[in-house]
C-alpha cells in the first residue's frame, strides 16, 4: 500500500496559499516531511487525516480516496497532531480504553491487554490511573502517541512529536518509532533535520506550501556532497559574502560566526570543505524560497 | 501607572467594534418598544405617557437587570484577557502594582459599560420624537422632555445595577480566575429578583422582596404602587425609605466587593493558581515494556449496533462531566432552592396558602425556575457543543473512526439527560414539600404527565434549537447572543400581539390541568404541538449535523461545501420524511387552529369590532320584546363534547309602541328560531363579531316577526343552539362543555350586543368617540327600564329540564322536582317557585354531595347542598359553615331568604370565580376549595367569598338594580359588606384589618391603572376595584362610625323598598344613598359623603410615639402624628385639600396577644375616635394602663390611606 498525493492545493479564506500543487508518493515506512514552521507541514497532514479540505487535488491511500472517504480513513489512522488536549478529570487508563472503544476495539479482553501493554510502552503504566490534568508535558504527549498507535494503524501521522521534548525522552520516542512494523506508513513532520536524518528512510522538503526536494536522506546528502564549503568570518562581513556567494546557513561556533556556502568549487581557499549533511541540504533548499541566514 | 492601565482599557474598548454593538442593541431594543403601539411596559394604564420617567424606570431597571450578558463581556473580560491571552504571564513583571493594575482595568471598563447603557435613554428620547413623525404611535401618549426623567432613573438604577453585575463578575473573575464563577453569580441574584415576586403575593413581604431584589424593580414598584397617573406622568422616585434603603445595601455590597478584591488581589496568586490547584504527578518507574511487534492483532469492528451503544457511552461521559462541573452544581441547587420556595408558597390567596396539591407542584417551573431551566439548558449546550475544542480534544478525537452523527448524537443525548435531570428535580422539589407539609397524596400520573410528557419534550425543543444556533454560529459567546437574541424576538412578537403559536418556536396552546377535569380536552392541541415542535427540533438537528465542524474550523463557504457532501441519500430521505411530517403536523395544527377556530390579531378583532359598533350602534335603543316565561332545555353530552340549549319563553311587547322585527345576538350556533311554533329565517345576517369561516358560528341575525307585536302583545318564542368545538383553538381554554364540570348559559340575547371597544386609545384609533360610561346614566329612562344583568327580561318564571350522560348530575336554578334515566341519559328537572331575574345556566359534572340544612330561629329551613369533586373534600365544612352564618346573619339584619335551597357547585378552574345565580353558585375549584386554612392568622377567604355570594341573593336577586351607572355597587359593594360582617361575625373584628389591607392594596394599585378616570361609588359603572374593594373598605368603615346595626336597618328599609321589584324604574344609588344619609348623624355626614360621592384619601402618619413611666404601670404616652386628606377629581389629580376635622382613631397597643382562636391580635390599651385637623407634627398625650408598645393613628387602617403601613410605630422609653 501506498499513499499518494496528486496536485493538492489549499488557499485559506485570507488568502494565504497552504499547499501549492503537492505532489508525492510515501511508501510503507518512515517518512519524513521537514519544513520551517509555517511551510504547510500541519496543513498537509490535517488534509491527509480528513481534518480539512483540500481545494484541489487528490489523495489516494491504497484503494481508498482520502478527500471523500473519510470513514475509511480514518479506521486504518493513527494520528498524534502537533497540539492536544485531554479531559483534565478522566485518568489515562479510562481515556485509552474509551478511545479503543471508539477505533472499534469491542472485545474487552482485548482492549484491556493492548491499552495496558501501550501504556507500558510508553512508560505511564505506573501513572494510568492519575487524572490527564496533571500530566507534565512529554507525560501528556506519550499519552498522545499510545492514542495514536491504538488499533493496529496502518497509516500513522505524527506532527511535530517532539517539539518540547527534552533530549531523553525524544530518544524514547524515536525508539518506538522504530519499532513500527515495515508494512505501516508513518509520517513524521518536523523542522528538525536529526529527526529525519535519524529515522527515515524517505523524505521530503516543503516550503511555503511547496515540495522542493523529495527522496531518500541518504542519497539527497550523497548528491550534494562535496559542494558545501565552510568558514569563519566576522559577522560584519556577512552580508560581502552573500553578495558573492550562495550563502545557505549560518552558525555559531565557538562564539564566532561560520558559514556554508554551497559552490560546486572551492570558492576560494579561504573555505574549507564542509561535512555535508541533510541539514545542508536542508537549509540549501529552503534558502531558494526564504531567507535562512541568521544573524 | 493607574492613569496608564485606565486609559489603555479605555482605548482598547473603544476600539473593540462589540462595543458599539451592545450600544445598538440596548438602544433598538427599547426604541422599538417605544415606538409600537402595543407594547406597553412599566405601566398598566393607558393613559401613561409612553415617555414617563416610571416607564423609564422600568426601562432602565429591567435592562439592567438583562444586561449581564454585556455586564459580563465588558467586565468579566479585563482581567480574564490576561488569563486567555496568558499575557498575565510577562503583564505582571512590569514594574505595575497591582491596585493600578485592578482599578485601571475596573474603571476603564467600567466607563464603557456605562457609557453603553446611556443607550437606553437615548432610546427613550429618540422614539419619543420619531414615533410621533412616523405615526406609529399617537403624539398625546407622550409628555414633554424633561432631562430629570432621563438622570434620575440612570443615576439610581441602572449605573448602581451596572456596578453590582460589573463588580460580580470583576472580582470573581479576578478572585478565582473562572468566569463561570461570574456567571452563576449573576443568575443567581436574575433569579433572586424573579423569585422575590413568588414573595409578593403575601402583602407582609413587600419590603422583604424591596430589599432583596439587587435591581432596585420591586423596590421601585413597591414606591409608585400606588401612583396616580398624574404622578407616574411627572415625578421621579424619590430616594427614601425602601428605594433608598435597597440602593444604599447593594452598593454598599458591590463597593464592599470591589474594596474586597482590591486588597485581596495577589499577582503570584493569580498566576500560580494553576501550578496549586494541579499537583504534576512525577514518578514514572522504568518497566520492562514488550515490543511494539509483539502486541497483538486486534480485532475491530465497526457497526450500527456498536455506534449507536458508544454514541449512548460517550453520552453518559458528557453528562458525568457535566454534572461533575462545581457550576452546574451550584445552578441547580440554587434552582432546588427556588422550587422550594416556589412551593412552599404555591398558590396563597389573600396571604392564605393553598394544599400542596400535585397540580401545584408541578406549575412550580414556571416560576422562578422557568428562567433558570432556560439558561442551564442553553449554558450547558454551548458548553458540550464546543467541549473538545475549547480542550483542543478534538485535534484527536475528530480522526477517529466513527460517524459524524454519533459525536453530535451522543452530544445531544448529553443534554437530553441534562433536560431529564432538571425535570427531575421539579417532582423532587415538589414531592418534598408534599411530605414537609404533611400531604401525603402523591399523584404520580399526574407529575409523570405533566412533567415527563410536556415539560420535558419543551426543554428537549429548546436544547435542539440552542445546539442548531451553536453549531451554525460556530463561536460559543457568539451563539449565546444569537440564542439570546431569538428568544428576545420571539418575545418581542408575543408582545406585540402576535400570537399564533404555530410559527412561534415551542409555542404551545394555554391549558391548564384541573383535578375535576384532568388534561380533558387540551390533550390533542398538547400531543400535536409537542410533537410538532419536537420535529422542528428533529430537523433543525438534521441539519445541524450537516453543518458539525469536524476538523480544522472553515470559513462558511467550506462548511457548505462539507455540508453538501454530507448531504447523502439516507440524509436526504430523512429529512424528507421529517420535513413531510412536520408540514403534514402543521397543515392539521393549521386547519385546528385557523380553520375551523379561526384566529385573529388582536387588532383585527379590535377592527371588526368599531366596525360592527360603527354599523350597529344606531340599533341599540331599539324596542325589543322581554322575556317572561322560561321552559329551559339543555342536554350535555360530556363525552363527545356537546351541548344542545332550547329555550322555550313568552315574550311580551312590554313597551308603549309596537315591535316588528327582532335583532338576535347569539355566540354559538343557531338551530333554529320560532315564534309562535313557526320556525323564522333571517331577513339580515352578520357574523361580523363572532365569525369563522363557515359563518356557523355566532352572528347578529334579524327576524321580522310573522304579526307585528302591540304594545303588551304576548308570543311563544324558542330557541335552539349547539355548542360543539370542533378541534382545538389557538387559545382560550374552551370551557363551554367539557368532559367534566361544564358551566355555560345560553348565548342569545335581543337587541344590538354591546361588545364596543372600551380603551379610548383603541377607539380613536378606529375613529371613534371616547367612551365615558359602559351604562346609561341614573336619570335614563332606558336604563331605568332595564334589569343590571339582564335586559331580555325583567322578572321571569322558570322551569329546566336537563340531561347528561348517566355519571353525571346536571344543575340549573331551581328545586329538583324529579330525576331519571331515559335512553342511556339521566334527566333532571327544576322548577323555580317564585318569579326571580333572568339569570340562569346549566351546569354538568361528575359530583358528590355534602348535604345540611339550616334552621332559623322562625322555623325556617334551608337546605344546603355542596355539589363537589370526590376528592375535594378538604374545606365542604367551611362551605356549610359559611352558608350557615350568612343565613343567620343576612335572615336577622335583612329580610327573609327568597328560597328553600342554598346550592354551591365546584367547577373546573379554567375560570376562577364564583357567580351567584338564583339559590345556586357555580365557584371555581381554583378559590377554596383547596385553601389551606391550619394557621388561626389567615384569611379564611373561603368562608368570606361563599358568604358574598350567598349575599348576592339578596343584593342582586331580591334587590334587582337597575342598568345604570352606579347600580354595580348596590350588587357587589353591599355584597363585600354583607360577607365582611358574616366575617367578622365568625372570626372578630382582628382578623379583618388583614383582609381589609388586600382590599385597600387592590383599591389603591387600581386606580393606579386606570386607563380612563375614576368614578365614585354612586357614579361608578365598569371599574371593579371601585365596586368591590372601595365598596368594601367604605362600607366597612361606616359600620364602624354608624355603627353596624344602625346600617343593617338602613339596608334593610332599602330592601323593604326596592326588593322583588317588577317594574321599572328599578333600583339605583341615588335611590339608595338617602337611606344612608338617614342613618348618619350629622357629624358623620362629611364621611359618608367622601365615600360615597367623592374620592378622598388620607394621608395619616404617625412620626414619633414615646412613653414615660409613672407609678402604679401607668404610663403616659406622647404621640406625634400627621394627618391629611386629599380630594381627587376622577383623573387622578388633587383637587383640593380637606378643610375641618375628621374623626380618626388614635390607638395605643401592648404587646400582641393570641384570642381564643389562637390568631395573633393588637392588645389595646387606649382605642378611641378623636376629631383631628389637618396638619403635621401634631402631638396628643394619654395616660394608659400597662406597658405600651406599639400605637399608632388609624391603627386599623379603616381608613383609605395612600400610605397604609406607616400608621403604626413602636413606642419607646422616653
Amino acid at each position: 500500500m501506498e499513499l499518494i498525493i496528486r496536485n493538492l492545493s489549499k488557499t485559506y479564506a485570507n488568502g494565504v496559499q497552504a499547499l501549492k500543487d503537492v505532489n508525492l508518493t510515501i511508501q510503507q515506512g518512515m517518512f519524513g516531511l521537514l519544513g520551517p514552521n509555517g511551510a504547510g507541514k500541519s496543513s498537509l497532514m490535517r488534509t491527509i487525516a480528513t481534518l480539512q479540505e483540500a481545494d484541489n487535488g487528490d489523495i489516494r491511500l491504497g484503494d481508498i480516496d482520502v478527500l471523500k472517504q473519510k470513514q475509511d480513513v480514518r479506521k486504518v489512522l493513527g494520528y498524534l497532531p502537533q497540539e492536544f488536549g485531554v479531559y483534565p478529570k478522566i485518568t489515562a487508563e479510562t481515556m485509552l480504553d474509551h478511545i479503543a472503544t471508539l477505533k472499534g476495539i469491542t472485545h474487552p479482553k482485548e482492549r484491556k491487554e493492548i491499552v495496558e501493554g501501550l501504556l507500558q510502552r510508553v512508560n505511564l503504566f505506573s501513572v494510568r490511573k492519575k487524572n490527564l490534568g496533571t500530566y507534565s508535558g512529554g507525560m501528556k504527549q506519550r499519552f498522545g502517541i499510545a492514542q495514536a498507535l491504538l488499533g493496529n494503524p496502518k497509516l500513522i501521522i505524527v506532527d511535530e512529536p517532539t517539539a518540547g521534548l527534552d533530549p531523553a525522552e525524544r530518544n524514547r520516542f524515536h525508539n518506538l518509532l522504530s519499532e513500527i512494523g515495515e508494512n505501516t506508513i508513518v509520517i513524521l513532520s518536523t523542522h528538525i533535520v536529526d529527526d529525519v536524518s535519524n529515522l527515515c528512510k524517505d523524505m521530503a522538503i516543503i516550503c511555503l506550501g511547496e515540495v522542493l526536494a523529495q527522496g531518500n536522506p541518504v542519497q539527497i546528502v550523497e548528491e550534494m556532497k562535496g559542494k558545501v564549503w565552510k568558514k569563519i568570518i566576522d559577522k560584519k562581513e556577512i552580508d560581502t559574502y552573500r553578495q558573492n556567494c550562495k550563502v545557505i546557513s549560518t552558525h555559531l561556533f565557538a562564539g564566532k560566526t561560520q558559514i556554508h556556502v554551497f559552490s560546486d568549487q572551492q570558492p576560494d581557499t579561504s573555505f574549507e570543505s564542509a561535512e555535508t549533511d541533510l541539514e545542508d541540504v536542508y537549509f540549501s533548499t529552503i534558502s531558494q524560497k526564504v531567507d535562512t541566514i541568521t544573524i | 501607572m493607574f492613569k496608564e492601565i485606565f486609559l489603555f482599557e479605555l482605548k482598547y474598548r473603544l476600539k473593540r467594534p462589540a462595543t458599539y454593538l451592545y450600544f445598538l442593541i440596548f438602544f433598538l431594543l427599547p426604541l422599538l418598544a417605544v415606538m409600537t403601539e402595543n407594547v406597553r411596559i412599566g405601566a398598566t394604564s393607558e393613559k401613561v405617557f409612553k415617555n414617563a420617567p416610571v416607564v423609564i424606570y422600568t426601562y432602565m431597571s429591567i435592562l439592567s437587570a438583562f444586561g449581564i450578558l454585556v455586564s459580563s463581556a465588558i467586565m468579566g473580560v479585563p482581567v480574564f484577557r490576561d488569563i486567555e491571552y496568558k499575557t498575565n504571564t510577562f503583564f505582571f513583571s512590569f514594574p505595575i502594582t497591582e491596585k493600578g493594575y485592578l482599578l485601571g482595568r475596573f474603571l476603564g471598563s467600567f466607563l464603557v459599560l456605562a457609557f453603553t447603557f446611556t443607550s437606553v435613554g437615548f432610546a427613550v428620547m429618540v422614539g419619543s420624537w420619531l414615533a410621533p413623525l412616523f405615526g406609529t404611535v399617537k403624539p398625546e401618549q407622550f409628555g414633554g422632555f424633561n432631562l430629570m426623567h432621563y438622570l434620575a432613573p440612570y443615576f439610581t438604577v441602572l449605573l448602581p445595577n451596572l456596578l453590582l453585575s460589573g463588580a460580580i463578575f470583576f472580582s470573581l473573575v479576578a478572585l478565582t480566575r473562572n468566569i463561570f464563577a461570574a456567571y452563576v453569580g449573576n443568575v443567581v441574584l436574575l433569579v433572586g429578583y424573579i423569585l422575590t415576586g413568588t414573595l409578593l403575593s403575601n402583602l407582609d413581604n413587600r419590603d422583604l422582596a424591596s430589599l432583596l431584589d439587587a435591581f432596585g424593580i420591586r423596590a421601585i414598584g413597591n414606591v409608585t404602587r400606588y401612583w396616580s397617573i398624574p404622578e407616574q406622568n411627572t415625578l421621579t422616585v424619590p430616594l427614601t425609605g425602601m428605594f433608598l434603603y435597597n440602593r444604599l445595601l447593594w452598593i454598599g455590597l458591590s463597593l464592599a466587593l470591589l474594596a474586597f478584591t482590591v486588597f485581596r488581589f495577589d499577582f503570584q496568586k493569580f498566576l500560580a493558581v494553576s501550578q496549586s490547584k494541579t499537583k504534576k504527578v512525577k514518578g514514572e518507574t522504568n518497566v520492562i515494556a514488550r515490543d511494539l511487534a509483539s502486541f497483538p492483532q486486534v480485532n475491530r469492528v465497526f457497526s450500527l449496533g456498536l455506534n449507536i451503544r458508544q454514541t449512548f457511552k460517550l453520552a453518559f461521559l458528557e453528562f458525568s462531566n457535566a454534572i461533575k462541573d462545581v457550576y452546574f452544581i451550584a445552578m441547580i441547587s440554587a434552582g432546588l432552592i427556588f422550587l422550594f420556595l416556589d412551593a412552599w408558597y404555591a398558590d396563597e390567596i389573600y396571604g392564605t396558602a393553598s394544599l400542596p396539591v400535585t397540580y401545584l407542584m408541578t406549575e412550580i417551573k414556571n416560576g422562578s425556575f422557568f428562567l433558570l431551566s432556560f439558561i442551564i439548558i442553553i449554558f450547558y449546550t454551548g458548553e458540550m457543543v464546543f467541549r473538545e475544542r475549547i480542550l483542543r480534544f478534538s485535534n484527536i478525537s475528530d480522526a477517529f473512526p466513527v460517524p459524524n452523527w454519533l459525536l453530535y448524537a451522543s452530544k445531544f443525548v448529553a443534554i437530553v439527560y441534562v433536560c431529564f435531570l432538571i425535570t427531575t428535580i421539579i417532582m423532587f422539589a415538589g414531592i418534598t414539600i408534599q411530605t414537609l407539609k404533611g400531604y401525603f397524596n402523591y399523584e404520580f400520573d399526574v407529575y409523570f404527565k405533566e412533567l415527563y410528557l410536556l415539560t420535558f419534550p419543551f426543554y428537549v425543543q429548546l436544547a435542539a434549537l440552542s445546539f442548531f444556533i451553536q453549531i451554525l454560529v460556530n463561536n460559543k459567546f457568539a451563539g449565546y447572543i444569537a440564542i439570546a437574541a431569538f428568544w428576545v424576538t420571539q418575545a418581542g412578537f408575543g408582545l406585540a400581539g402576535y400570537d399564533f403559536n404555530m410559527f412561534f418556536y415551542g409555542s404551545t396552546p394555554s391549558y391548564r390541568y384541573s383535578d375535576m377535569n384532568g388534561y380533558g380536552h387540551f390533550v390533542a392541541p398538547l400531543l400535536s404541538f409537542n410533537l410538532y415542535w419536537l420535529l422542528a427540533g428533529s430537523i433543525l438537528l438534521l441539519v445541524g449535523n450537516l453543518f458539525w465542524n469536524r476538523g480544522i474550523e472553515e470559513g462558511f463557504k467550506e462548511r457548505l461545501k462539507i455540508a453538501g457532501q454530507r448531504l447523502n441519500t439516507s440524509v436526504k430521505v430523512s429529512l424528507g420524511v421529517l420535513v413531510l411530517a412536520f408540514a403534514g403536523l402543521g397543515s392539521w395544527i393549521y386547519y385546528n387552529t385557523d380553520v375551523l377556530n379561526p384566529h385573529y390579531h388582536v387588532d383585527t378583532v379590535l377592527d371588526a369590532q368599531a366596525e360592527f359598533e360603527k354599523k350597529y350602534s344606531k340599533l341599540a335603543r331599539t324596542l325589543q320584546p322581554k322575556i317572561v316565561d322560561v321552559k329551559f332545555f339543555a342536554d350535555a353530552f360530556p363525552q363527545e363534547r356537546r351541548l344542545v340549549m332550547k329555550t322555550v319563553a313568552r315574550i311580551t311587547n312590554k313597551w308603549d309602541k309596537p315591535i316588528d322585527t327582532l335583532y338576535m345576538s347569539f355566540g354559538n350556533k343557531l338551530e333554529y328560531l320560532k315564534i309562535d311554533g313557526q320556525e323564522l329565517q333571517p331577513i339580515y345576517k352578520d357574523n361580523i363579531l363572532y365569525q369563522n369561516q363557515k359563518g356557523e358560528k355566532g352572528g347578529f341575525w334579524w327576524y321580522k316577526l310573522p304579526k307585528t307585536l302591540q304594545p303588551q302583545d304576548t308570543v311563544s318564542f324558542e330557541v335552539k343552539e349547539e355548542i360543539a368545538p370542533q378541534g382545538f383553538a389557538n387559545s382560550g381554554f374552551g370551557r363551554e362543555i367539557l368532559h367534566n364540570g361544564t358551566f355555560t348559559s345560553p348565548s342569545v340575547s335581543f337587541g344590538y350586543p354591546a361588545n364596543e371597544v372600551g380603551s379610548d386609545k383603541e377607539r380613536k384609533k378606529r375613529g371613534l368617540a371616547e367612551k365615558k360610561y359602559a351604562q346609561p346614566q341614573q336619570n335614563d329612562k332606558w336604563g331605568l327600564g332595564n334589569l343590571l344583568f339582564n335586559d331580555d327580561a325583567d322578572y321571569i318564571t322558570y322551569e329546566a329540564i336537563v340531561s347528561t350522560s348517566p355519571d353525571q348530575t346536571a344543575i340549573s336554578p331551581g328545586y329538583l322536582l324529579r330525576t331519571w334515566e331515559e335512553n342511556g341519559r339521566k334527566y333532571f328537572a327544576y322548577k323555580m317557585d317564585s318569579e326571580m331575574d333572568m339569570f340562569f345556566n346549566i351546569v354538568s359534572a361528575r359530583y358528590a354531595i355534602t348535604k345540611d340544612v339550616w334552621k332559623g330561629d322562625k322555623g325556617q329551613e334551608v337546605n344546603i347542598e355542596i355539589f363537589h369533586h370526590p376528592k375535594h373534600t378538604y374545606n365542604t365544612d367551611r362551605f356549610v359553615k359559611s352558608v350557615k352564618a350568612s343565613m343567620d346573619y343576612f335572615n336577622k339584619n335583612f329580610t327573609p331568604y327568597q328560597y328553600k335551597q342554598m346550592r354551591i357547585l365546584e367547577f373546573p378552574r379554567y375560570a376562577s370565580f364564583a357567580q351567584s345565580f338564583p339559590n345556586t353558585v357555580p365557584y371555581s375549584e381554583s378559590f377554596g376549595w383547596i385553601g389551606d386554612f391550619g394557621d388561626p392568622d389567615d384569611t379564611d377567604y373561603c368562608f368570606y367569598v361563599t358568604a358574598h355570594e350567598v349575599a348576592h341573593q339578596w343584593w342582586g336577586h331580591q334587590v334587582t338594580p337597575s342598568n345604570t351607572c352606579g347600580a354595580n355597587q348596590l350588587s357587589e359593594s353591599l355584597a363585600e359588606y354583607s360577607a365582611l360582617m358574616v366575617l367578622q361575625k365568625e372570626y372578630g373584628k382582628e382578623s379583618m384589618q388583614k383582609f381589609l389591607k388586600y382590599s385597600l392594596d387592590r383599591y389603591l394599585g387600581g386606580r393606579a391603572g386606570e386607563s380612563k378616570f375614576e368614578e365614585t361609588l354612586m357614579q361608578n359603572d365598569s371599574r371593579a376595584y371601585v365596586w368591590y374593594q372601595k365598596g368594601s373598605l367604605v362600607m366597612y368603615a361606616l359600620a364602624d362610625y354608624i355603627g353596624e346595626d344602625n346600617l343593617n336597618r338602613a339596608l334593610k328599609s332599602f330592601l323593604d323598598s326596592a326588593a322583588f321589584r317588577q317594574k321599572a324604574p328599578f333600583a339605583t344609588t341615588s335611590e339608595f344613598l338617602p337611606y344612608l344619609k338617614a342613618a348618619t348623624p350629622d357629624s358623620l355626614q362629611y364621611f359618608l359623603e367622601d365615600g360615597w360621592e367623592k374620592i378622598a384619601l388620607y394621608e395619616n402618619r404617625i412620626t414619633k410615639a414615646s412613653y414615660t413611666k409613672l407609678k402604679d404601670d401607668q404610663y403616659k404616652v406622647k404621640l406625634t402624628f400627621n394627618s391629611k386628606k386629599i380630594y381627587y377629581n376622577g383623573a387622578g389629580e388633587e383637587t383640593s385639600k380637606g378643610k375641618g376635622k375628621d374623626y380618626i382613631e388614635i390607638g395605643i397597643f401592648a404587646e400582641d396577644g393570641k384570642n381564643t382562636r389562637k390568631m395573633t391580635v393588637k392588645t389595646p390599651l387606649y382605642i378611641k375616635k378623636h376629631w383631628i385637623g389637618e396638619g403635621n407634627e401634631q402631638i396628643l398625650e394619654f395616660t394608659v394602663k400597662g406597658k405600651p408598645s406599639k400605637a399608632g393613628i388609624d391603627p386599623y387602617n379603616k381608613l383609605i390611606d395612600r400610605v397604609p403601613n406607616d400608621n403604626v410605630i413602636s413606642v419607646s422609653e422616653e
